[in-house]
């Protein structure tokens, strides 16, 4: 009770008399202020108006006269060549192809990346075994491997697939490693104090507690992995987005390579999405700030 | 009777080696903690408690002497010493009930989860009414309930904590010794507890062990037989009691007298 009455008096002390309600109101209720959560709805508006003042300035910079139409279309006109395209084209294929080549290259990644990373993470002797030599891998740039791969597997799939491995994986072992060395060292001394052997806490402390970091750096490398799929198909393909794109540059189509850069932009972002889904439905612990 | 129940630490040592500098934390500690008694680990910050501690639990190796439980040497840690840590640990992704139960399915206790152990001890830090809460929607001395009762559901021989209840506010504090001390009468627990703080020393313990500083060395053992006579679980007359004054100005002069040499 005297608490209470205290806190009221000290709170009047401190905040000078104002006017009206609605002003002291104001002052705490900053457009921008730190840690701010905001309403679902106002976030996919604020979201939307983004886009709405790329597309607006992309229409206008097309009707200034600065290039040709031909070179520089506005956003109406990719749209309705993104519509041939899918209607008309069969962009469908080249679409299927491209998700096709990321989701094995990629699932194959996390096949390898996360045993080792995972073990990197947890012992020392693993880490200062492989840390060098993998870091070191990372460093050379995948595509600088297209000639060799294009000898040694020819120009189909196995090679786009091994170059996008070889992009992304020895990233995803590295990053994984840091996401698991990150598990709080009590974490691991509770359970060894309740009777937990190296397995146990293997898996159901260290890995358990990365579990969220796992699903969120593969939302990032999986970026990383469509990067590397224009490139491959750029290269030598004869399907896939970057293959099209790389028809339509021979006949000047500046208006699908557009599209095709679209598409890529939206395949991205559904990407993206669908990993935050699976953050958000997986760790529903994470609700609040994280111990 | 020197039995072998309990625990016993003999002439321990620690030196810490880092970067070519070496620390030495604790010289020649020789204590023991007879079965079902509560101990305290009293002293200065700095003077080695919690790596005391932590050697007791086998996470940290004495460069000295030995420490055994119950007449078996301790050299890593085990389900028979259980401990509590300061920073209210609890597994974030488990529900408390599914984190009072980790310590029996990672053994593989069916029996015990059976019995309803887990349920039995929710209850005995009152916590039934969240027991499918996850941790973050739980405050602090919540979450401290949520590991003690984690760490008593496992049966371990001694429980271990390093100033439990360090960093709650006095009332919640309060509750949770009296709390403590109600689970551990009921379950004949061996305890040794880390605290500075004099006054939760002499209510939790049975026996105060006071450590100096740089290096930590015994300095005095400090039984509490004086409580058997007070009315349980009373904290005034506790705290007006004449042993209780004494002892505790006692032990400030020990206190003083620390931070004097280090000056
Ligand atoms: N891993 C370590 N490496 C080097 N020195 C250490 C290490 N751990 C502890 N020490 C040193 O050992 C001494 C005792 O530390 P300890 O944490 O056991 O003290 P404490 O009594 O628990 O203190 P507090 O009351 O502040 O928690 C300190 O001087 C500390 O610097
Ligand atoms: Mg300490």
């Amino acid at each position: 009770m005297t608490a209470k009455l205290s806190d009221k008096a000290t709170q009047q002390a401190m905040i000078p008399a104002t006017p009206t309600g609605k002003q002291r109101q104001k002052r705490s209720d900053y457009w921008f202020d730190f840690n701010q959560s905001i309403p679902a709805g106002q976030r996919l508006v604020l979201g939307a108006a983004g886009w709405a003042a790329f597309l607006l300035l992309w229409q206008v910079t097309s009707q200034m006269d600065l290039a040709p139409d031909r070179l520089y279309p506005g956003p109406a006109a990719v749209f309705s060549s993104l519509q041939e395209l899918f209607l008309e084209k069969g962009f469908f294929s080249d679409v299927v192809s491209s998700v096709t080549r990321i989701v094995i290259s990629f699932a194959i990644a996390i096949v390898i990346a996360l045993p080792i990373g995972l073990l990197m993470g947890s012992f020392a002797r693993v880490d200062s075994l492989l840390n060098p030599l993998l870091g070191a891998w990372r460093y050379l740039p995948a595509p600088a491997f297209i000639p060799l791969l294009l000898m040694w597997l020819g120009t189909g799939d196995t090679q786009k697939i091994t170059l996008l491995l070889m992009g992304v994986v020895f990233f995803l072992v590295i990053m994984l490693a840091d996401v698991t060395r990150q598990t709080p060292r009590v974490l691991i001394e509770t359970a060894k104090t309740l009777g937990g052997g190296r397995r146990i806490i293997l898996w159901t402390v260290l890995f358990r507690h990365s579990l969220p970091g796992y699903v969120d750096t593969c939302r990032q490398m999986l970026a990383v992995s469509w990067t590397y799929l224009v490139i491959a198909e750029i290269v030598a393909a004869t399907d896939g987005i970057g293959a099209m794109m790389m028809r339509a540059k021979r006949f000047v189509h500046v208006d699908d390579i557009m599209a095709g850069i679209v598409t890529i932009g939206v395949l991205g972002l559904l990407f993206d999405v669908l990993f935050r889904l699976i953050y958000r439905k997986c760790f529903p612990y994470l609700g609040r700030a994280q111990s | 009777m020197l039995s072998a129940q309990g625990l016993s630490v003999s002439a321990i040592g620690k030196t810490f080696r880092s970067g070519g500098q070496t620390v030495q934390a604790l010289d020649d500690i020789s204590l023991s903690l007879p079965a079902g008694k509560v101990g305290v680990l009293l002293g200065p910050s700095g003077c080695g408690k919690s790596t005391l501690l932590r050697m007791v639990a086998g996470l940290e190796k004495p460069s000295e002497g030995a420490i055994t439980l119950n007449g078996r040497a301790v050299n890593q840690p085990g389900r028979d010493r259980g401990m509590v840590f300061q920073d209210y640990t609890s597994f974030p992704w488990l529900s408390v009930r599914s984190n009072v139960a980790y310590g029996l399915e990672i053994n593989g206790d069916r029996d015990a989860l059976n019995e309803g152990t887990v349920d039995h001890f929710i209850r005995a830090v009152g916590l039934e009414k969240f027991a499918d809460a996850y941790p973050h929607q739980l405050s602090g001395g919540m979450r401290q309930r949520v590991a003690i009762a984690r760490t008593l559901a496992n049966y371990p021989e001694l429980v271990l904590m390093d100033e439990p209840f360090g960093a709650l506010d006095p009332e919640t504090r309060w509750q949770m010794q009296d709390l403590l001390l109600n689970v551990v009468r009921k379950e004949q627990n061996t305890v040794l507890v880390v605290t500075h703080d004099i006054e939760e020393a002499l209510y939790l313990g049975d026996v105060v062990f006071f450590l100096s500083r740089h290096p930590g060395r015994l300095k005095e053992t400090i039984h509490t037989d004086f409580k058997a006579l007070l009315p349980r679980n009373d904290r005034e007359a506790f705290l007006q009691s004449e042993d209780y004054r004494r002892l505790e100005i006692h032990i400030r002069r020990l206190m003083r007298d620390e931070g004097r040499d280090a000056a």
